[in-house]
């Protein structure tokens, strides 16, 4: 972020200077993006991108000052709080609620929301800079990497007591090391199911789901989930390798481990697979742990899809909130953070979006049949082994793309 | 104001006995929309292809060539040449649909003549997206066309073949039907009193005399067929990669600005290519045939 070179070789008069930079953020627009957990189009994204850019040709770097906000605590609670989120992704009543309490009522504090539908969304964003949010509600990716480019704010600890409601193992992330600049508001795995009229063996493992691939695409479609980010390290772990690795020796196994499936594969696709395997038509696929509970209990009747929590490595998820450090409402930020942190709120919140919050006195007041469903309360027995996939560098995260790529080719 | 000055001389030598009753500057709002809106953007993306990633968010800009150096890697020339095939095919099936349906329509009917021009563009109405998401449902391996026909061709090229060819007829017929319209068929007449069979006919004058609209319609749906993204995208399942999904995820997942700029100078210039070798062999065909 400092002293970056920040000059374009354009024979153009000085004053246009403005007009180009906003071009440049314009043509940064006409990108598409893979597709995310929560996005219902496969390339909604595509029109969505109104602001982005990746560098900062007209912008002031008002990030880059060290301060930091440990002077927050004392200060008054502003009257308003900007958040950017995924959209349906907190309960109604969670707002209402917030607004209604005894000092953000007296401060008349009101809530304005907007709503983005991939990471790769939000930091274009972020990046092209200008923003006004004060919450923000990154993947753990991208934690990693708005950490590494100093576009987060330090959480003033003294504001958020109600962090001790936290199962401590969710305090201090690979993602965030020092558990500053995040706070968790929920998380799932990565996992795979099959229909078991059709597959009678018993796979175990991300290994023993890819093996299977080849054996069995000629019964029906097999899935995986798209995106560079998902595809390649969910090789890597599946070969028992690092994630999060930059040797080339691993990335060059890990190609060659893909190719070898290829032709088991018949689509690499997040955005329809659930109603597709409800429907019947997937019988070997790779999921998300909430996603894959709902094709479990949408097969109920025929009974024929087993969900398989994979033994060994697998990918652990989060979505967290964070505060850009732009963030014009603070205080209020913090507010918001520490109120969804309250029991009471995680139970409303997990009722409604059926992700696990892990705050351990809200879990045991579900009704059994979330509390009890390893679906939804992954055991921890499974997700120690399990790791975050992070943007290590630019360097990692191209090279995941070129295999991305060579895959996809075929 | 040079580009303004060598369209003065240009349209001076075309027409040398017409001087221009407005004066040119009058075109200059026209001029500075194309500048800032088309120009100026593709001189970004030149600056932003020559540049190099220092970071996540950050690139400094130079004369750096080496992102070009890694287009020419052979993943990217094998699916540079695969678009171009796909876009190649994709028009000429175009093509072979198309020109049946403008000939039918220009020779075949009058009353109804705009109602069928209608229905042809109706489906223009919806959106693109929706379009192609619509025919994901009919081809689909447990949808009426595999169940009743046994064509079962999701997830395939020939999923995104169909796609194109769907998707772009509207922009050949138009053009092929507007240059049937425009032909004078008692040529056709003539040609048949003076012994030529009806395919021959058809071959030395309809055909002929309709090229031009041919080779506009065609170059119509091959460049966006080209750069397209959507239908192989959704088509595909993730089997079928264009050289605008390579280009997507350079921008959005790998945030690798200059690469993603440089495949698109390449795609670009690969395409001014090609095009302006079928100019050259469309209009040498039409000379000859004159």
């Amino acid at each position: 972020m400092t002293d970056r070179p920040d000059h374009l070789n354009l024979l153009a008069p000085r004053e246009t200077k403005p007009k180009l930079d906003r071009l440049h953020r314009d043509i940064m627009a006409a990108v598409g993006h893979p597709l995310s957990r929560r996005s219902a189009l496969g390339i909604g994204g595509l029109m969505l991108l109104t602001a982005c850019g990746s560098t900062s040709t007209g912008q002031k770097p008002t990030g880059d000052t060290t301060a930091s906000s440990d002077a927050l605590s004392g200060k008054p609670l502003e009257n308003h709080l900007e958040i950017f989120n995924w959209s349906e992704y907190d309960d109604p009543s969670t707002y209402k609620k917030f607004m209604a309490l005894p000092d953000e009522a007296k401060a008349g504090l009101k809530i304005h929301e907007t709503y983005y539908s991939s990471n790769d969304e939000l930091l274009a964003k972020l990046n092209a800079g200008g923003t006004t949010y004060d919450i923000i509600a990154p993947s753990q990716n991208a934690v990693a990497q708005l950490v590494q480019t100093n576009k987060l704010l330090k959480m003033d600890q003294t504001l958020l007591p109600n962090k001790k409601n936290l199962d401590p193992k969710f305090l201090k992330a690979s993602y965030d090391p020092t558990g500053e600049y995040h706070v968790i508001k929920d998380y799932g795995i990565t996992m795979f199911y099959f229909n078991n009229t059709i597959i009678t063996e018993n796979p175990q493992t991300m290994h023993d789901f890819y093996e299977l691939l080849p054996r069995y695409v000629d019964k029906g479609r097999t899935n995986l989930l798209d995106g560079a980010e998902e595809v390649v390290p969910l090789a890597l772990m599946a070969l028992g390798l690092d994630a999060n690795t930059d040797s080339q020796d691993d990335f060059s196994k890990a190609t060659d481990f893909l190719m070898g499936i290829r032709k088991g594969v018949t689509t690499i696709s997040a955005s329809s697979y659930i109603d597709d395997a409800i429907a019947g038509k997937i019988i070997l696929g790779q999921g998300w742990n909430g996603d894959v509970r709902r094709i479990v209990q949408g097969r109920k009747k025929q009974g024929d899809i087993t969900a398989v929590l994979p033994h060994e490595k697998s990918e652990i998820w989060s979505d967290n909130w964070c505060i850009p450090k732009t963030a014009p409402h603070p205080v209020a930020a913090h507010a918001w953070i520490n109120w969804l942190l309250t029991p009471s709120t995680a139970v409303t919140e997990m009722e409604y979006h059926n992700y696990g919050i892990p705050i351990p006195s809200a879990l045991s007041k579900l009704p059994p049949e979330l509390t009890n469903d390893p679906l939804f309360n992954v055991p921890a027995s499974y997700t120690d082994n399990y790791q975050y996939i992070l943007n290590v560098s630019p360097q990692v995260v191209q090279e995941r793309t070129k295999i991305y790529t060579q895959f996809r080719a075929g | 104001m040079a580009a303004t000055e060598e369209t003065l001389e240009a349209g001076g030598r075309r027409r040398r006995t017409f001087s221009p009753r407005y004066p040119a500057w009058l075109t200059s709002p026209s001029l500075i929309y194309y500048a800032v809106f088309f120009l100026g953007p593709l001189a970004i993306l030149v600056a932003f292809s020559l540049a190099t990633q220092t970071g996540f968010d950050s690139i400094s800009y130079g004369f750096d060539t080496s992102q070009y150096h890694l287009v020419v890697d052979s993943l990217y020339v094998k699916i540079f040449g695969r678009t171009l095939l796909m876009a190649g095919g994709g028009s000429l099936l175009t093509i072979v649909v198309g020109y049946p349906i403008a000939y039918w329509m220009a020779r075949y009917l009058s009353t109804y003549k705009m109602l069928a021009l209608l229905l042809i563009l109706v489906p223009f109405w919806t959106s693109f997206l929706i379009r192609t998401y619509a025919l994901k449902i009919i081809l689909d391996p447990h949808g009426y066309l595999a169940k009743y026909l046994g064509i079962d061709i999701m997830y395939t090229k020939w999923a995104v073949a169909l796609g194109l060819v769907y998707n772009y007829l509207p922009l050949f017929i138009i053009p092929v039907f507007a240059s049937l319209e425009r032909m004078d068929w008692s040529l056709v007449e003539a040609a048949t009193d003076l012994g030529a069979k009806p395919f021959n006919a058809f071959r030395q004058i309809t055909l002929r005399l309709t090229l031009p609209g041919v080779v506009t319609g065609a170059l119509l749906v091959f460049i966006p067929m080209s750069g397209e993204y959507i239908i192989p995208n959704i088509l595909s399942g993730g089997n079928y990669e264009f050289v605008g999904n390579v280009i997507g995820d350079q921008f959005a997942s790998a945030q690798n600005q200059p690469f993603g700029s440089a495949l698109s100078i390449s795609l670009m210039i690969a395409l001014s290519g090609f095009v302006a070798l079928y100019i050259l062999v469309a209009t040498k065909e039409e000379r000859f045939g004159a």
